[in-house]
């Protein structure tokens, strides 16, 4: 093996040279790729994303057709992961179950952004009664149970549908964006560049977003990737209580719901769906924490 | 004669902090004429840099200006809309930071920063101030002006980012370029560059400078007229030469003392100015200068000297001034005094005063 140590120190010299071209984006990518969790978790939700993208053209069998196999049939090699109490193919159902996820996973994260960043934004760059309202009503909004806010909204959007729900998990996540946002933004506009971009002239917009945003990138986009399995986890429980997703249309909370009775004598009705959510709310987790370590510059060597 | 380009008269800003309003600008008055370059000397927190921000318009919370005018080309930017104060901004009046690296946002590309600095007060496309970002930093002799436009802040040297800022700086031609402490955190020969630099850009571009610093060196290399401020105040304001040469206050000439000469006679000691500046809450009665001026006289302790003329164009604030402790005392004498000393104070008597 001659070649070994000399590849080594080939890299030994070209590490430093090279550290000093790349940029902010380049060098947190290069890290998170040497965190094997956070690749490996990116893997299987990827994967997962192919799956709910194939679940909207092709599913093995109907989710809302009973009766496609025998009722509680075991795994087996027509149904993989067998049927449940109505008979119907249980890994269909868990196909449409990941889009139903991911859709509210990432869209409430979506108006989270939308809603969370700006305010934050305002509020700690402006002050004052902006920013006393704001943490006002993020107080009270920290002070009611989640599934409070979430159930008075259900109720008064009325007729229950996936965009309630997304609404709903929204109301209950937008303050931590929020308050996230705004910490960030009261430390940044101490920094000089800030002043040096209000001396040159820039509006309040431009030092908004095109000076402070940027600089929160990082801990935003955590915050994002660890906000999509809260909100995956919230929808999988009010569907659990029955107050989700409404049937047929299969979601992992009701599916686990369902099977819940007959646990004893089928228990892969209720493992199949908990199974694909704890995996998938590790997998969120796990690239959250790898995105986090990569995107800290006092992490850099 | 023209009308000056900036005239501030009476600028008072004060801090409204919990322990009491802070009167960091206490009623100073003066002219730059188009072209000019202007020193503001003083100690830390003298007010040297809160004026620059009230010229700006940038005086941070709980800071205000209380009173006064600022003129720019006749009109009072105090008494103008925010948005036009904006426009003047960046466009007209321009301002350079001490900490190149802090005043550059890490996350941008040099050359984006500079054209950002365009793009708040003129309609361009992309290409047109890229091609100009690439422009300013060859006018600020940075070397490889391309690729450097393409690096981030932290890729460059202490000197090559304060090129940087000086270029957005005169991204849109500024009348006035307002420099604080531009060359405080860099290593002597880069300072050297850059004063080099700001002097060449003052000549060819006709641009005002107001150099604000605690280092008479850069005063003297660079600006033809230079302001002393103590405590909020201004002590004296004078051509350079002359006040270099022959100063007036005690405190210009206990500052001058205090800076280390390479060309000094051996066994001449550095003189500090020992004591501190004093607390601009409750400032001192009298001359402010006071309790650490060893040629007082007891209407010091009492009056606040006015700012008069001492020779044309030369002003100072002081009941005793120089000339009478040379006359009094002599060079060799004069050697000898410890300004600020609590001990061995020399008081010439009031009634000297014919």
């Amino acid at each position: 093996m001659a070649t070994q140590p000399l590849t080594a120190s080939v890299e030994l010299i070209a590490a430093p040279l090279a550290r000093e071209q790349v940029g902010l984006w380049t060098d947190a990518w290069r890290r998170l790729r040497r965190n094997r969790l956070a690749l490996l978790a990116s893997v299987y939700l990827t994967l997962l994303i192919l799956v709910a993208l194939v679940a909207i053209v092709h599913t093995p069998y109907s989710t809302s057709h009973q009766g496609v196999a025998p009722t509680y049939a075991p795994p087996n090699g027509a149904h993989l992961l067998g049927a449940d109490a109505s008979g119907r193919d249980i890994l269909s159902r868990l196909m449409v179950g990941a889009q139903i996820s991911l859709i509210v996973g990432l869209t409430t994260q979506a108006i989270v952004l939308a809603v969370g960043v700006p305010l934050g934004l305002m509020a700690g760059y402006f002050r004052g009664w902006l920013d006393t309202a704001l943490s006002f009503v993020i107080n009270v909004f920290y002070g009611i149970p989640d599934i409070l806010v979430a159930m008075i909204l259900i109720v008064i959007l009325g007729k229950p549908g996936l965009e309630k729900i997304i609404i709903a998990i929204a109301a209950t996540r937008w303050m931590d964006m929020a308050r996230l946002t705004r910490g960030q933004t009261l430390s940044l506009r101490e920094r000089e560049f800030v002043e040096a971009s209000r001396a040159s002239g820039a509006r309040a917009r431009k030092i908004l977003f095109g000076h402070l945003l940027p600089n929160a990138l990082g801990p935003i986009i955590v915050q994002v990737t660890l906000g999509i399995p809260a909100a995956i986890l919230f929808e999988a429980f009010l569907s659990f209580l029955g107050i989700g997703v409404p049937p047929p249309t299969p979601s992992w909370g009701s599916m686990a719901a369902d099977g819940i009775h007959s646990m004893r004598i089928a228990p892969h009705i209720v493992l199949a769906p908990a199974i694909a959510l704890s995996l998938t709310l590790m997998a969120f987790n796990f690239l959250g924490d790898g995105l986090r370590d990569a995107l800290d510059p006092r992490q850099k060597r | 004669m023209t009308a000056p380009l900036l005239e501030v008269k009476d600028l008072h800003t004060q801090f409204f902090t919990d322990s009491g309003v802070v009167q960091a600008v206490n009623g100073i008055s003066f002219d730059l004429r188009e072209g000019e370059s202007l020193g503001i000397v003083g100690e830390s927190g003298c007010g040297k840099s809160v004026t620059a921000l009230s010229i700006m318009g940038l005086v941070p919370e709980p800071g205000r200006v209380t009173r006064g005018e600022i003129r720019f080309r006749g009109e009072d930017l105090l008494r103008m809309p925010h948005e036009a104060v904006r426009e003047i901004r960046g466009r007209d009046i321009a301002m350079i930071f001490q900490d190149p690296l802090s005043s550059l946002n890490p996350v941008l590309k040099n050359g984006f920063q500079i054209e950002e600095a365009m793009l708040a007060h003129r309609h361009l496309s992309r290409r047109q101030t890229g091609v100009r970002a690439v422009e300013l930093l060859k006018t600020v002799r940075v070397p490889a002006p391309a690729e450097r436009a393409k690096d981030y802040p932290h890729q460059l040297s202490g000197g090559m980012r304060q090129r940087t800022m000086i270029a957005m700086g005169l991204a849109n031609e500024p009348a006035i370029l307002i420099a604080d402490e531009p060359t405080t955190a860099l290593d002597v020969t880069v300072q050297a560059q850059i004063l080099e630099l700001l002097r060449d850009l003052n000549q060819e571009m006709n641009t005002a400078i107001i150099m604000i610093t605690h280092n008479l060196g850069v005063v003297a290399g660079l600006c033809s007229r230079v302001i002393v401020m103590y405590a909020g105040q201004i002590v004296e304001e004078g051509p350079v030469d002359e006040i270099f040469d022959r100063p007036k206050h005690p405190y210009t000439w206990a500052l001058l003392r205090s800076v280390p000469r390479v060309d000094a006679v051996q066994h001449e000691r550095l003189r500090s100015i020992e004591g501190l500046p004093p607390d601009l809450i409750s400032p001192p009665a009298g001359c402010r200068f006071h309790p650490r001026c060893p040629f007082r006289i007891d209407r010091c302790f009492r009056v606040e000297p006015p700012l008069e003329d001492m020779s044309p164009g030369h002003r100072a604030a002081c009941w005793v001034t120089m000339d009478r402790a040379y006359a009094e005392m002599g060079a060799g004498e004069l050697l000898d005094v410890r300004p600020g000393a609590a001990s061995g104070v020399y008081d010439v008597g009031d009634g000297h005063v014919g």
